[in-house]
């Protein structure tokens, strides 16, 4: 499971359409998260103009990206940090084997991170020989099951209790039991250990201020306190877009995100790090490395339109908000990102080939846009991809990203069949030959009154026609034409 | 080790050279389009920030607020006119906890010195009692107590600075956190607390800030919220008057 998928995303939404468990579990979540969203966004009286603050503070960081990167570099070290650099997920994931060889390390804790996700950091690690544990408890229950997370903020939203204790029996060894607070005691008793012996703590980055060279983590359980204070070496992965100007810049995002996400005022715990302990004796790892990673999120920066992308503060809301997800739920994007964020950034990241359903995968309802923290416009982004797609795989490729732009180039066929379709239609006389021949056909396709996917003719003699078919019938044209009848009840004719 | 700064060297180039050539590439592409982002960016210059935070929830006295938001999220706040009531009640929290299964009979002390003051003077019978025990032991603990160095009234949060007190773990490690917090050092706002503890810039800020709101929590098993997974399961913070 941990390979992308999204090239099927039709078929995997259709299998997940079948699984009446998932959908009730999506159900209770996205609903719950989404109430609980919007009663929190009631506490603050000025929340559109957070919101538009936030956007402005993304859009202005992303329009000199590079300085604020060099200014948090520079700050960060100043403090104690080391900085890497990371064009892409085999040079990230080489970074981190290597500080882990270098130090002889052997288990590491993770807590949850999309970047890591993104890279498949923990696959690398393994290959190394060096064990990589998630200890978020919702990435711990997936990582034992051998699955992938179904939303950014609740990643075993797709489990049952039932199905994570027979899990829990399975792998752990422990007594069956349906009392969630004995699962997690159990997921609590056993990462303690881990915590107390591992060499390397990894973890992700909510907002790196450029300013002070601070990173700021937000979570709830415990665990990203607990990675970034016990192991002797701490390595955070972080996307170059997660950078923001200044300390008070926080206040903004600290707003949005836990509101947006859980519908909490903040969550639990907030760790802001800057750099390393200043004496030795003092608690916390000798040793910070950040890791700046890159994977395709520079080359979002060349239009406005993709730019926004890298605005998005992954809070989740989106994927409550959407009619999509809510009925598939993550897994049927095939990716690590999912539901509309996921379907916007997947194709850009990974590449359109890779991801060409994905901007299909939405009804266009603009729910999306409407919650987003940042105001991120993902149907327009959606329609833009979609037209990337149209425009075919020579016009994506050309001058080496999909971002090249140049006038729409029409397959040839729809071309032709829009001319053939003027010529017709601009001339009476055609247009009824034209009826009466396909009256005489269309008997090799009609089935039982109706043109449809029952005996499927016209899907087989003409696909692209037939595509249409496929889920909805179509009426066969009538025996008489409107003209046919208007001359005989009438008496008269137009020619 | 040379070849491997120089690829590090690389790749700072070449992302810091691909920013710059994709937005250059962007300016050309879409000048009529800039120019109206940064009109949006110049009208909304993120500096009337600070008003954002004055909602009808700081009307009352921080330290209601600051109560009654702790309660929200499952902590237990007291709040108490001196360190003798503060030595009563926190002397009364452990006596209540060791009649639970959170026993409350290992406790440890962060190293600031009005913690032992108020242990001392809370006379209560206990198997241990350790000031900053190391990492590796600090697991077998019940409770931990520490002071804060500021709080924040509108979320019911505690500010903990790594530099002036070892609380980073003895906060965290036990099932129980108690926090000792003066009144005086509780801000109305968010943004008070964010400004309080950059001041300084850099050099004077602490190199790990920890704000914390309530218990350790997860929903991540059907939704049912679960408090303590890897954090304390009790919050108890003491105000001083
Ligand atoms: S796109 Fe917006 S709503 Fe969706 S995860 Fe990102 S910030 Fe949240």
């Amino acid at each position: 499971m941990t390979h992308l998928t999204s090239e099927t995303f039709d078929a995997n939404a259709r299998a997940a359409l079948t699984d009446t468990q998932l959908r009730g579990a999506l159900r209770k979540a996205t609903s719950l998260f989404g109430e609980r969203r919007l009663e929190a966004t009631k506490s603050l009286p000025n929340w559109e103009d957070l919101r538009s603050q936030a956007r402005a503070i993304k859009d202005e960081t992303l329009l000199h990206l590079d300085g604020y990167l060099e200014q948090f570099e520079s700050n960060a070290t100043q403090a104690g940090a080391q900085i890497h650099w990371a064009r892409d997920a085999a040079e990230a994931n080489s970074i981190v084997c290597r500080l882990a060889r270098e130090r002889n390390a052997r288990l590491a804790v993770k807590s949850k991170s999309m970047a890591t996700e993104e890279i498949h950091l923990n696959a690398a690690l393994e290959a190394e020989g060096i064990e990589a544990l998630e200890t978020d408890l919702g990435e711990y229950i997936i990582q034992l099951a051998g699955e992938t997370p179904s939303h950014i903020i609740a990643p075993a939203i797709h489990k049952t209790k039932g199905q994570i204790a027979e899990l829990f029996v399975d792998k752990l060894g422990i007594e069956r039991t349906s009392d969630v607070s004995k699962l997690t005691s159990t997921a609590r008793q056993i990462l303690r250990a881990k915590f107390g012996a591992a060499d390397i703590g990894i973890s992700g980055v909510n907002f790196g201020v450029a300013e002070t060279g601070t990173i700021l983590i937000l979570e709830n359980e415990g665990n990203i306190r607990l990675t970034t204070s016990l192991p002797k070496t701490h390595i955070a992965v972080m996307g170059i877009e997660k950078v923001i100007p200044s300390f008070a810049n926080l206040e903004v995002f600290l707003k949005l995100l836990p509101r947006s996400g859980t519908g909490q005022h903040l969550t639990s715990y907030q760790s802001l790090i800057t750099g390393t302990k200043r004496r030795p004796e003092d608690e916390g790892p000798d040793e910070l490395h950040i890791i700046l990673l890159d994977n395709g999120r520079s080359r979002m920066l060349a239009r406005a339109v993709t730019r926004q992308s890298l605005a998005c503060i992954r809070c989740g809301a989106c994927l409550n908000a959407c009619p999509v997800y809510q009925q598939v739920g993550g897994h049927a994007y095939g990716s690590v990102y999912p539901g509309p964020i996921g379907a916007v950034i997947t194709p850009q990241l990974f590449g359109l080939a890779k991801a060409a359903q994905l901007p299909y995968a939405s009804s266009l309802c603009g729910a999306c846009r409407e919650v987003c923290p940042v105001k991120i416009d993902i149907p327009e982004l959606l329609l833009y991809l979609r037209a990337k797609i149209t425009e075919g795989p020579e016009r994506q490729e050309a001058g080496g990203g999909w971002q090249e732009e140049g006038p729409a180039k029409r397959r040839r066929l729809e071309h032709l069949a829009f001319k053939i379709w003027a010529a017709v239609m601009t001339r009476p006389r055609l247009y009824e030959w034209n009826g009466k021949l396909l009256r005489v056909f269309q008997r090799f396709i009609v089935r039982g009154g109706k043109i449809g996917k029952v005996g499927g003719v016209l899907t087989m003699i003409a696909p692209p026609l037939g595509a249409w078919t496929k889920a909805r019938d179509l009426r066969p044209i009538d025996a008489r034409s409107f003209r046919e009848r208007w001359r005989e009840t009438n008496g008269f004719g137009d020619d | 080790m040379i070849r491997a700064d120089q690829l590090a060297s690389d790749a700072r180039v070449a992302i810091l050279n691909s920013i710059r050539a994709h937005l250059a590439e962007s300016a050309l592409h879409e000048h009529a389009a800039e120019d109206r982002k940064s009109e949006r960016a110049a009208e909304n210059q993120p500096t009337s920030i600070a008003l954002a935070s004055s909602g009808p929830d700081v009307a009352r006295s921080p330290v209601e607020t600051f109560r009654e938001k702790l309660e929200m999220v499952g902590g237990h706040c007291v709040v108490v006119r001196d360190e003798a009531e503060a030595a009563r009640s926190l002397s009364r929290i452990l006596a209540e906890l060791q009649t639970t299964p959170l026993r409350a009979r290992r406790i440890a002390l962060s190293d600031a010195p009005s913690v032992s003051r108020l242990i001392k003077a809370a006379e209560i019978e206990v198997d241990e009692l350790t000031t900053s025990p190391n990492a590796a032991d600090l697991f077998g603990y019940d409770v931990g107590v520490t002071t804060a160095q500021a709080a924040i009234a509108e979320t019911g949060t505690l500010v903990l600075e790594s530099e002036s007190e070892r609380h980073r773990l003895v906060s965290l490690l036990p099932p129980v956190h108690i926090a000792i917090i003066k009144a005086e050092d509780i801000c109305l706002t968010l943004g008070d607390a964010l400004r309080y503890v950059r001041r300084g810039g850099q050099p004077g800020m602490s190199r790990a800030i920890t704000f914390i709101t309530g218990p350790s929590r997860t929903a991540d098993i059907e939704l049912t919220l679960t408090i303590g997974v890897h954090g304390p399961q009790e919050l108890y913070v003491i105000v001083c008057m």
